[in-house]
């Protein structure tokens, strides 16, 4: 039906007018329009926040509905309502994700309009908005933005966090003060504890992400210090390598972009991964989008290495303990390379490659 | 020379030597991102020796804490620079070198 | 006497040394991430060189110069290739 219409929600500031102008428009329209409300929720693979994510979302949806009604008091029965998750079996990521998911909602249902809440950003990082309304009107759908005042407070930076939250930076914050100040006077520990406190104070709902588990925290630590002899024994070996590559009269390299999906989840771990294939020679982390790395490797012999996935399984034993580690390689789980290419195709990469920038500009 | 002259030395040497390699890297290679390998790893690397050999001089005390501190924090912003810069590259739409370009090369 | 300093100065000056060849990349450029790859590398090397004077000459607030200039360097590679892809849209 024409006059319906979809709103991706989730929590924000504008949420309760965006709704309320939803509505009124709703009422206005002719016939009996549906509204969709959709809450792009991502998958999230640590199982325990995923329930609370879903349990929170179901409620914010109970209360749009709820708003609806007050809203629109006698005139409820002109409009439909419809609510519902959309997007909880993939892991969304940037822009492009969000818009697959609305727009495949969109699309089984006929709808054609899109009214989007100018502070919709579910991610509450990077904006997200602009590309978000591109994505969708390339895809053939209107996109509206409701017509409501922002708050002085553009994007909230901040996210649920607990007493553990603060607790570890203050330590961390107050750590860093002492060993830079040198000495554990009476002053320096007055001074620190204070500046710990408005520093954590400030940035505790903004530094961490989710729930510290001291426990699994000292765990992590451990491994990681099993970890770090074996990066830098990693970092040597590939650093020899390059300088005979680079110090070489004929400059031996052969360029190539390599794309896998890698084993590992969260930021924590991606990031690891990424900086170490960063610092082992010969290999760069160029993109990583939701679990899928983008990586450029100098030689063949480095390429090789990165495929047989030994990083990968280090970075999964140090996140996820020893039994995670046994993981068949990356070339196993079939990473493209352009390497089991014919040489005949030997421009075929430079177009993968290509293609790869293509999306994300 | 005492041990700790050599050590000291061998670090410094073997630092520079790295930094050597990443700016050779930096003006031999073909493109961005070759550049960025050369220049994110030796010279990360060559950073971690010289500064470990920072933390040996000063031997035990408050000092040493902050050249390992400097260490670990060249460690983990090294790539995390390079990697935005590289992401940064492919955003605009720079495409990588590869050798079928040789002969315009060197 | 120890060999130390004389042997971290020298160190210091092979760095700076360095440095002076990657300021060649950076005026040649051509494009803006080959300047900003080549000055975050000069900004480490002035980090280890300000690291060595300090050993080499025992001037300990050096090293806190240099822990903040590597924080600043990092902030510098960071903010400009965010400005360069999101077109002004920093933070």
């Amino acid at each position: 039906m024409g006059g319906d219409l979809l709103v991706p929600v989730d929590d924000s500031v504008t949420l309760r007018k965006t709704v309320a102008h939803v509505a009124n428009r709703g009422r206005d329209a002719p016939g009996r329009p549906t509204l969709h409300f959709v809450y792009p929720l991502s998958e999230r693979l640590d199982a325990g926040e995923e329930t609370t994510a879903a349990a929170d979302a179901e409620e914010l949806l109970a209360r749009i509905e709820v708003w609806v009604e007050e809203d629109l008091g006698d005139d409820a029965d002109q409009v439909a309502v419809e609510t519902a998750l959309i997007g909880s079996a993939e892991y969304l990521f940037n822009p492009g994700d969000y818009a697959d998911v609305i727009t495949e909602y969109a699309a089984e249902r006929g709808i054609e309009t899109v009214v989007l809440d100018p502070e919709f950003n579910p991610q509450g990082m990077a904006p997200l908005l602009p590309p978000l309304e591109r994505e969708l009107s390339s895809a053939g759908l209107d996109v509206d933005l409701a017509p409501v005042e922002r708050p002085t407070r553009r994007n909230p930076l901040t996210r649920p966090a607990g007493l553990g939250q603060f607790v570890v930076l203050f330590c961390s914050t107050y750590a860093f003060y002492l060993v830079v100040g040198g000495t554990l006077s009476t002053f320096d520990l007055a001074t620190g504890a204070v500046s710990a406190t408005i520093v954590a104070g400030l940035l505790w709902r903004i530094t961490t992400r989710g729930e510290v588990d001291l426990t699994s925290l000292a765990w992590r630590l451990a491994r990681m210090t099993l970890y770090v002899p074996f990066l830098l024994w990693e970092i040597v070996k590939a650093n020899f390598h390059i300088a005979y590559v680079v110090l070489h009269p004929r400059l031996p390299i052969d360029p190539r972009v390599v794309e896998f999906d890698a084993a590992v989840w969260s930021e924590m771990p991606a990031t690891t991964l990424a900086n170490s294939i960063t610092l082992t020679p010969g290999t760069l982390t160029v993109d990583v989008s939701q679990r899928h790395f983008t990586v450029h490797s100098l030689t063949r012999s480095a390429r090789e290495d990165l495929l047989d996935g030994g990083l990968e399984r280090a970075v999964r034993f140090v996140f996820y303990g020893r039994s995670a580690a046994r993981i068949a390689t990356p070339r196993e789980r079939g990473a493209r390379t352009g390497e089991e290419r014919t040489s005949a195709e030997e421009t075929a990469p430079t177009e993968e490659a290509a293609v790869t920038e293509g999306e994300n500009a | 020379m005492t041990p700790q002259e050599i050590a000291v030395a061998v670090l410094v040497a073997g630092g520079a030597f790295f930094a050597l390699v990443a700016a050779v890297a930096l003006l031999r290679l073909p493109d961005i991102y070759t550049r960025t390998h050369g220049a994110s790893k030796s010279d990360t690397l060559g950073a971690g020796l010289a500064l470990a050999a920072v933390a040996l001089t000063f031997g035990a005390e408050i000092s040493t804490v902050k050249a390992a501190l400097l260490i670990l924090f060249m460690f983990l912003t090294n790539p995390t620079a390079a990697h935005a810069i590289a992401r940064a590259a492919a955003d605009q739409g720079i495409d990588p070198w590869t050798v079928d370009e040789e002969g315009e090369s060197e | 006497m120890s060999l130390v300093p004389d042997i971290l100065l020298t160190g210091a000056g092979a760095f700076i040394l360095v440095s002076l060849v990657i300021v060649f990349r950076v005026v040649r450029g051509p494009t803006m991430q080959d300047r900003v790859i080549a000055v975050n590398a000069i900004g480490t090397n002035i980090v280890v060189v300000l690291a060595l004077v300090a050993a080499a000459t025992g001037n300990r607030a050096a090293l806190d110069i240099a822990i903040v200039y590597a924080l600043l360097n990092f902030l510098m590679s960071i903010a400009i290739s965010k400005f360069t892809v999101e077109r002004g849209g920093v933070l």
